[in-house]
């Protein structure tokens, strides 16, 4: 297996930072090619910056980082050749239709016409976009707009795809095209570099993950050994009462409607489990989601909107 | 990337931000010969006709300037309302290709006003080989420098509101002060010093000079195209050095 992407000592400092804050601090950090990548965490936990190091878009402040072994500081070249990115809060030229948007990204990369004809008819057919295809942009609603952006670069011959919350405001039925989409992508043995706030995204497509906070890498790994590393990988749901001080016992008490939340190591949970059922109570058990994860480790909700202080993302 | 897909990108360029545009809004082909024709109209309301020829020639260098004025708006929108920008940084696209694609994308919107102009250019009987030749030339310069000016500076930019603030005055010190609609001789001796400050002074002597409008020796017009050429070397220098391709 070879790395798509490779840092080591990463530091980030934008311009004009108050008291020289770091949006990113010393990530190190090896990525897999031909997978999905997920990089998670809060707003302004540094997975934005990181992106954009990685894509050529942005100077380190020190540090290395390899993109498919250039470096991005002196080879970008050489990198953008084989890459593409579907920034943070992009979006399309607003007076192209649908199908100009993804042919002439294509025409813009160095394709010949007929390719890009071909590219742009088959993305757009996988995102379930033919239908709009000459509907101008303007007249699309916010989501249909980043499926579009995610059609032109999953059409391109980029070996790296750099998707930036990608399915942010898209519904239900969209987020899970674009998500086939990416599978496909994976299957073509491309790598994706997906940042989101999504933790079920994350945890659906990501071979492996990153958890950012504040700047720093917090948790790396596949979804199981992140699951591993906590504290109590496992959730138990009791609907019905029982006393919190028996609870506690077992593991981390939360209160639910209706119930009690107790996360607890696999022993105990099986015994917390079982003594609910003798007494007749509806009991659910099974491991820890990602944002039970991400709650433990962070001590905050990925939706917290409170940002780290004098960081940009 | 190769040469053919450099040209393939530049054309998909102009298509992208030239032909498509104008196809959906036809108006956008008035917006840039609306500012030159006004000042042609109140030339010649206020000369009674006799200095309109300096208009014509005003108007060419006024519509090779406008060129960078917009450029410099759909920059700085690309870059920070669409994020367009970062799209094509992290692409094969290099930094003077896309410049140059947009700059001949906006090239297309001035066509009419050129086209006008050229017209009262030959209807006035300016149209020999020489002046022909001086006149694209340095009309190739002011937009190349406005080009080059243009980018530069929408690097720096945060907003596009911040562009409409600049227009203005980028058209003021560089078409009103300057002797580009009248001849240089019109100014006090002082603001003829200070007129040599900017480029299109040099290039307004070049058409005026070439189409027999003022006097210019071939020491004062060699002079002029070594100035013009330098002030666009010189913007070039600055774009390439200074011109943020890549954030900090």
């Amino acid at each position: 297996m070879g790395y798509a992407i490779r840092t080591d000592h990463l530091r980030k400092v934008y311009p004009g930072a108050k008291g020289g804050s770091a949006a990113l601090e010393d990530l190190s950090l090896d990525i897999p090619d031909g997978r999905v990548y997920g990089v998670i965490g809060r707003n302004g936990a540094g997975k934005t910056t990181f992106l954009r190091i990685a894509a050529t878009q942005l100077e380190r402040s020190s540090g290395s980082a390899t993109v498919l072994g250039h470096d991005v500081a002196t080879e970008e070249r050489a990198i953008r050749a084989r890459i593409a990115c579907v920034p943070q809060e992009s979006r399309p030229l607003y007076f192209l239709n649908v199908e100009e948007v993804v042919y002439l990204y294509l025409k813009l990369r160095g394709l010949d016409p007929a390719e890009s004809r071909t590219r742009t008819k088959d993305a757009l057919d996988q995102l379930s976009l033919t239908e709009f295809r000459r509907r101008s942009v303007a007249r699309l609603s916010g989501g249909l707009r980043r499926r579009v952006l995610c059609a032109m670069v999953l059409a391109s011959d980029a070996e790296i795809l750099f998707l930036d919350e990608p399915t942010t405001g898209l519904d239900p039925i969209a987020r899970r095209e674009v998500w086939e989409a990416i599978r496909r992508a994976i299957r073509e043995r491309r790598t994706i570099l997906l940042t989101t706030h999504y933790l079920d995204e994350a945890e659906a497509l990501s071979t492996r993950l990153a958890l950012f906070e504040r700047g720093r890498l917090v948790l790396e790994g596949t979804p199981e050994d992140l699951r591993a590393r906590v504290r109590f990988p496992y959730r138990v749901t009791i609907y019905g009462s029982v006393p919190r001080a028996e609870l506690e016992s077992y593991g981390r008490v939360s209160a639910i409607e209706g119930g009690s939340l107790v996360f607890a190591r696999e022993a105990e949970s099986r015994e917390l489990a079982r003594m609910a059922l003798e007494r007749g109570l509806r009991v659910s058990l099974g491991p820890v989601s990602l944002e039970d994860i991400f709650l433990e480790v962070v001590g905050k909700s990925i939706d917290d909107e409170t940002p780290p202080p004098e960081v940009e993302s | 990337m190769s040469e053919r897909n450099r040209i393939r990108s530049l054309f998909t360029l102009v298509q992208l931000n030239g032909l498509i545009p104008i196809r959906t809004q036809p108006l956008y082909l008035v917006n840039l010969i609306a500012s030159p024709l006004s000042f042609l109209f109140f030339i010649w309301i206020v000369s009674k006709g006799a200095d309109l020829a300096y208009g014509v020639m005003g108007g060419m260098v006024l519509t090779m300037l406008s060129v960078g004025t917009g450029l410099q708006s759909d920059l700085t929108h690309y870059r920070h309302d669409l994020k367009f920008q970062d799209i094509v940084v992290a692409s094969p696209v290099e930094a003077p290709v896309y410049v140059a694609g947009l700059a001949l994308s906006e090239l297309v919107y001035s066509l009419p006003a050129l086209a006008v102009f050229g017209i009262l250019f030959v209807y006035y009987g300016f149209a020999t080989l020489t002046s022909s030749v001086v006149l694209i030339g340095a009309l190739l310069l002011v937009w190349s420098f406005a080009t080059a000016f243009a980018f530069t500076l929408s690097t720096y930019f945060q907003d596009v509101r911040e562009t409409w603030m600049f227009s203005p005055i980028f058209s003021l010190v560089l078409t009103v002060l300057p002797p580009v609609y009248y001849p240089i001789s019109y100014l006090p001796g002082w603001a003829q010093l200070a007129a040599r400050f900017s480029p299109t002074t040099y290039a307004a002597e070049l058409v005026q000079g070439a189409v027999g409008l003022q006097p210019l020796s071939f020491t004062s017009a060699t002079f002029d195209w070594v100035v013009l050429g330098a002030f666009t070397a010189a913007l070039f220098f600055i774009a390439a050095f200074k011109a943020r391709w890549k954030d900090p």
